[in-house]
């Protein structure tokens, strides 16, 4: 039983962070019609940004983990938020009518470009960094079953920014906006609204989520690389298109969906074939992804959108 | 030299020049060891281009070429040769230029699936892998002659493309990428964690022999010690030649016709009757080809594969070179593979930010020339001026 | 008549002494080439890096060396433990005719993929620092000799050494190379042998994140303990993620876990009580240790040596030794090679077998004390001081 609930546990915070790097792929693609890349390897830098504030903070001899972990996250949100701004701003806005796979190649380019520099440029960067581990580590027993508090906050956490995005876009003024350009740009300008404006602003929002899942990754597995942002950039894409690009309901079971499949794959393949290694679950994963696409193309919940021709 | 201004010179005389100008700079660029004598020739390569360009020269050769393309090829093959001949048992420059030649026929392949048909592929190290894993293995267990099987590996490539392409072309273009790239991830994590096919731990590949002539061997000529990897250049050359034609036939073929349309607009497109996925496919499929032919030999010729060589940044890196090169424009691959796979390793000091500095450049060509290096001219359909 | 004599005898005593002047002995010897090989980005850097600095070390001790009939150059390969660039690099070092010889790479993996390629150009290499037994008995290459023991003794001392130590019951997680399926073959071997029960084997890929489905295996099957056959990198998060998990079982890890990297990675307090062994006496017990950690700091590189460090100088001496004594020639130096018994290094006596393998009985115990790795003879936990896991 509690074998099954430690899976069940690990699929919920997997699918929590795929879910929130989802969501802001399908926040750019709604509003601009654009593919980013390069938005897991924002994650990746917004958790080195906070590992940064963490080490500094060490420097300066404050080490109350409340502090740190509330310096970690704002100086990862603001580093990130600021990044996904400037990246709208001199390389997706200049880029939007020019045909959609440049745009998708510049930012896959420029998510190579910010890993390479992480890798290059933060002293060792070749090698997995440890991350601080800044939540409390007690633990409750439930039976067989271990829950850690840090896993259960960060779980919850998750959850919270999630929803607290989704408020943002269906029960806000600013969420009307980015519906309203994502639905039509030209009318939406005609409006009133300030097209440019909104869109930095929802490409700092959905960078800022990024870095969220990054730290969370972070505090979840006591360690970061720079190699993380470009399978969790591919899963979170996966995972959007799967539940339907422009949709955030979709992005969401998207993400879970996806942690799903991998949980189950490792869970029931060694089964099935015994001595698999467990890195089949991947194969796995998106084997599934790849056979949903060729029956669904447009995703579980299907793209509604119609091509000026 | 008022000669070089006047359009009355031959097409013949300036394709010579022309072609032994490149082969001598090659042969400098390839031989030079120390970073100063690199840097130099760099930079001579950049005035003559850039005066080149100012003086109109640039526009004689490619009109040169154009009139004269059997000539200009054959020029091209013999500097080739010649630059084999001078390197004869340099090894690894040998090597080198093997891979340039590989790379540079799997990146022809891309430019078919993304310049010309725009299909978005990013699994080419993917197909390429597939080219060498299944020589590798056919190499080992079956006793076919390996001739037969680099024609295998490449239809295996190919067969496989397509199945994976079929089912989203009926959609936009991101949703194709999605799929080319979780089969790229696939194939690798699937080789790594799978022993039989050599695991993390990688495979031998057998050599490549013709009728019966080992290519590891290497040979002896007028009493002189050849480099084994002679052999494999001259094979590497008459792939990539091969590739080129064909390219530059489907090119200025109807079926190169019907493929413009369909990238330039696929609405448009069908309204005209064209079978849109049928096109895709076929340039999906032939793309695919050429990269699994690459592979193969690229694999007898390295020795040995290992999963980590054909990973994403693998992929990315081919389409660099397309891009750079200019989608759509085969001649401007080799100079793009050239930047690529050649000048890392003779300035050793950007060896590390190799692959930093190739993303940038291809963001800067992205946003500020997206034609690349030697773009692509608009289809002629009457050609002016050259008889 | 008599001046023009006097000239012309001038003439040709000054010519016979600027002859002579020229041909003296020149001040500067002829330069031979030396490559080394080894993991200097990557997970396994500190080792690579090492490794490196020590052979460093070598060559420059040995050009000070007024009695050495040439000047060394060591050239410098990164193969960031990856078999494909292992390769890559290798063929530039061996295709490189000025190169005479090679001090070669840590990962087995890689040692693996490129003993091929330094067989088909000929250039002779010492290994230092991979365990795989394969490299040198798999394989009839006389180019491929190796410094350091295999990991066969280094399994054996491990299986038995925890058996002594009362535990029963053992996991075992290893990683898919080469290096790791060697280890886990080995140990699982030694361990049936010695009368250990093994409750469950996981393989794992080199660069995995997420052990999660393979800890939550291994806690249901409540081992004793938990033998890890791999590298650092993933040393670390195993041992991390054990923690996570509530696995209270002890860590067992082999000569590649056995650097500072560990310790940092992981933390003092995770890392206290870690295990690992290490083939060859502990250098800080050899006669040349000491002098050889002195001459190590005068040079102020900025890496530690780490564990085999001692094998990289000792291999990179080898070599010098032989060119000396055949000149840079591969061919002749290869054979010199093949011929070594019972030479004095820093690592003790090095004596190649007929699979130019240097046979070290020795192993050493390490534990992790107090943030640092100690030899577990001068241990706490060996007068009981202080207790494993489990005990």
């Amino acid at each position: 039983m509690s074998l099954i609930g430690q899976y069940v546990f690990n699929g919920l915070m997997l699918g929590v962070i795929y879910a929130m790097v989802a969501v802001g792929f399908t926040l750019f693609f709604g509003v601009l019609d654009v593919i980013k890349f390069s938005h897991g390897d924002t994650l990746m830098v917004g958790a080195f940004a906070g590992l940064t504030a963490s080490v500094g903070m060490m420097a300066l001899d404050i080490s109350s983990p409340w502090l740190r972990l509330i310096a970690v996250v704002i100086t990862a949100v603001g580093v990130t938020g600021l990044l996904g701004a400037l990246i709208a701003k001199f390389l997706i806005l200049p880029l939007h009518k020019a045909p959609p796979l440049n745009t998708l190649l510049a930012t896959l380019m420029l998510g190579t470009v910010m890993r390479e520099a992480v890798r290059l440029f933060y002293p060792d960067g070749s090698n997995s960094q440890p991350f601080p581990s800044l939540l409390p580590s007690g633990s409750v027993e439930l039976g067989d079953l271990s829950l850690r508090a840090d896993n259960v906050i960060l779980l919850l956490s998750g959850i919270a920014i999630i929803a607290g995005v989704h408020f943002l876009i269906t029960k806000t003024r600013l969420g009307m906006a980015i519906r309203a350009v994502a639905q039509d740009g030209e009318t939406a300008r005609l409006m009133g609204i300030n097209f440019e404006a909104v869109v930095l602003l929802t490409f700092a929002i959905g960078s800022a989520m990024a870095a969220l899942a990054g730290v969370m990754n972070g505090l979840y597995y006591n360690e970061i690389n720079f190699n993380v942002g470009l399978l969790l950039g591919v899963i979170g894409f996966a995972a959007a298109i799967l539940g339907g690009l422009g949709n955030i309901y979709g992005a969401i079971i998207g993400g879970f969906l996806f942690a799903g499949l991998q949980v189950l794959g490792s869970a029931t393949l060694p089964a099935l074939i015994p001595n698999i290694p467990s890195a089949y679950k991947d194969v796995f994963a998106f084997a599934v992804v790849i056979m949903l696409m060729a029956w669904k193309p447009t995703g579980l919940i299907a793209e509604k959108s119609s091509e000026r021709v | 030299m008022n000669s070089k201004t006047s359009l009355k010179k031959p097409a013949t005389i300036v394709l010579f020049v022309t072609a032994i100008v490149i082969t001598i700079y090659m042969w400098l660029f390839l031989h030079a060891e120390s970073q100063l004598a690199v840097a130099g020739l760099i930079v001579v390569a950049l005035i003559a281009t850039i005066a080149g360009k100012k003086l109109g020269t640039m526009q004689h050769i490619e009109q040169a070429a154009a009139s004269r393309p059997g000539l200009a090829r054959i020029w091209a093959i013999l500097g080739v040769l010649a630059l084999t001949a001078a390197f004869y048992d340099s090894h690894f420059i040998l090597l080198m230029m093997g891979g340039v030649l590989l790379y540079s026929t799997a990146c022809m392949g891309l430019t078919l699936q993304f310049g010309f048909s725009g299909v978005a592929n990013f699994a080419g190290a993917a197909f390429f892998g597939i080219g060498s894993y299944t020589a590798a293995v056919l190499a080992t267990h079956t006793g076919l002659p390996q001739l037969v099987n680099i024609a295998l590996s490449g239809l295996v490539a190919a067969i496989l493309g397509s199945v994976l392409i079929l089912p989203v072309l009926r959609t936009r273009g991101h949703y194709a990428a999605l799929v080319t790239i979780a089969f790229g991830i696939l194939f690798k994590t699937f080789i790594e964690v799978n022993d039989v096919l050599g695991g993390p731990q990688g495979l031998q590949v057998p050599s490549m022999e013709i009728f019966g002539y080992q290519f590891n061997e290497g040979f002896t000529l007028f009493g002189l010690d050849v480099s084994f990897y002679v052999s494999y250049v001259l094979l590497s050359l008459v792939i990539c030649a091969c590739a080129f034609v064909l390219l530059r036939a489907l090119e200025r073929s109807w079926v190169g016709l019907s493929m413009d349309v369909v990238r330039t607009d696929e609405t448009a497109a069908s309204t005209f009757g064209l079978h849109i996925k049928r096109w895709k496919v076929i340039a999906f499929t032939m793309g695919n080809l050429f990269a699994g032919i690459a592979g193969s030999v690229y694999g007898m010729m390295v020795g040995f594969i290992a999963p980590n060589n054909f990973t994403f940044s693998d992929s990315l890196l081919l389409l660099s070179i397309t891009i750079l090169g200019g989608l759509g424009n085969p001649i401007g691959l080799i100079p793009a593979a050239l930047i690529v796979l050649i000048l890392p390793e003779k300035f050793q000091f950007i060896q590390e930010y190799r692959v930093l500095l190739y993303a940038a450049l291809v963001i800067a060509i992205l946003l500020f020339r997206p034609d690349g290096l030697l773009p692509r001219k608009t289809r002629l359909f009457f050609s002016k001026g050259a008889a | 008549m008599v001046k023009a004599n006097t000239v012309l005898k001038s003439t040709m005593l000054c010519a016979a002494i600027g002859l002579g002047l020229m041909s003296a002995p020149s001040f500067s010897k002829e330069v031979v080439k030396i490559g080394f090989v080894g993991p200097l980005t990557g997970g396994t850097s500190s080792i690579g890096l090492g490794g490196r600095n020590s052979a460093d070390l070598a060559v420059r001790l040995r050009n000070a060396d007024p009695k050495s009939k040439y000047t060394y150059q060591l050239v410098t390969q990164d193969d960031e433990c990856r078999p494909n660039v292992g390769v890559q690099v290798a063929t530039k070092l061996a295709a490189d005719k000025s190169i005479i010889a090679g001090v070669t790479h840590f990962c087995s993996a890689v040692a693996m993929g490129t003993a091929p390629v330094f067989a088909r150009f000929g250039l002779p290499v010492i290994v230092w620092g991979a365990v795989l037994p394969e490299i040198t008995y798999g394989n009839d290459f006389k180019e491929v000799h190796r410094v350091n023991g295999t990991m066969i003794n280094q399994s054996e001392v491990a299986a038995k050494f925890m058996m002594q130590q009362g535990y029963k019951k053992w996991a075992i997680i290893h990683d898919t190379t080469d290096y790791g399926k060697g280890h886990n073959k080995y140990f699982s071997e030694f361990l049936k042998k010695d009368g250990g029960q093994i409750l469950g084997t996981f393989g794992v890929t080199a660069d995995q994140q997420d052990f999660t489905t393979e800890l939550t295996k291994i806690r249901e099957l409540k081992p004793d303990v938990i033998y890890f056959g791999g590298l650092t990198p993933l040393g670390v998060r195993i041992r991390t993620q054990m923690e996570k998990l509530g696995i209270k079982a002890q860590f067992e890890g082999t000569s590649g876990i056995k650097s500072d990297a560990y310790i940092q990675g992981v933390g003092e307090k995770l890392a206290e009580g870690s295990l690992s062994f290490l083939e060859g006496a502990p250098w800080e017990k050899l006669p040349g240790g000491l002098a050889f950690t002195g001459q190590y700091r005068l040079q102020k590189y900025s890496e530690p040596p780490e564990a085999y460090g001692p094998f990289a100088y000792a291999a990179a001496n080898l070599i010098m030794d032989a060119v000396e004594k055949v000149g840079p020639d591969r061919k002749k130096v290869r054979d010199v090679l093949n011929q070594t018994k019972n030479v004095d290094t820093l690592v003790g006596k090095v004596t190649f077998d007929e699979r130019r393998q240097n046979i070290v009985p020795l192993v050493t115990k390490y534990v992790v004390e107090d943030g640092k790795w100690a030899i577990w003879e001068d241990s706490s936990y060996a007068t009981g001081k202080r207790k494993l896991s489990g005990q």
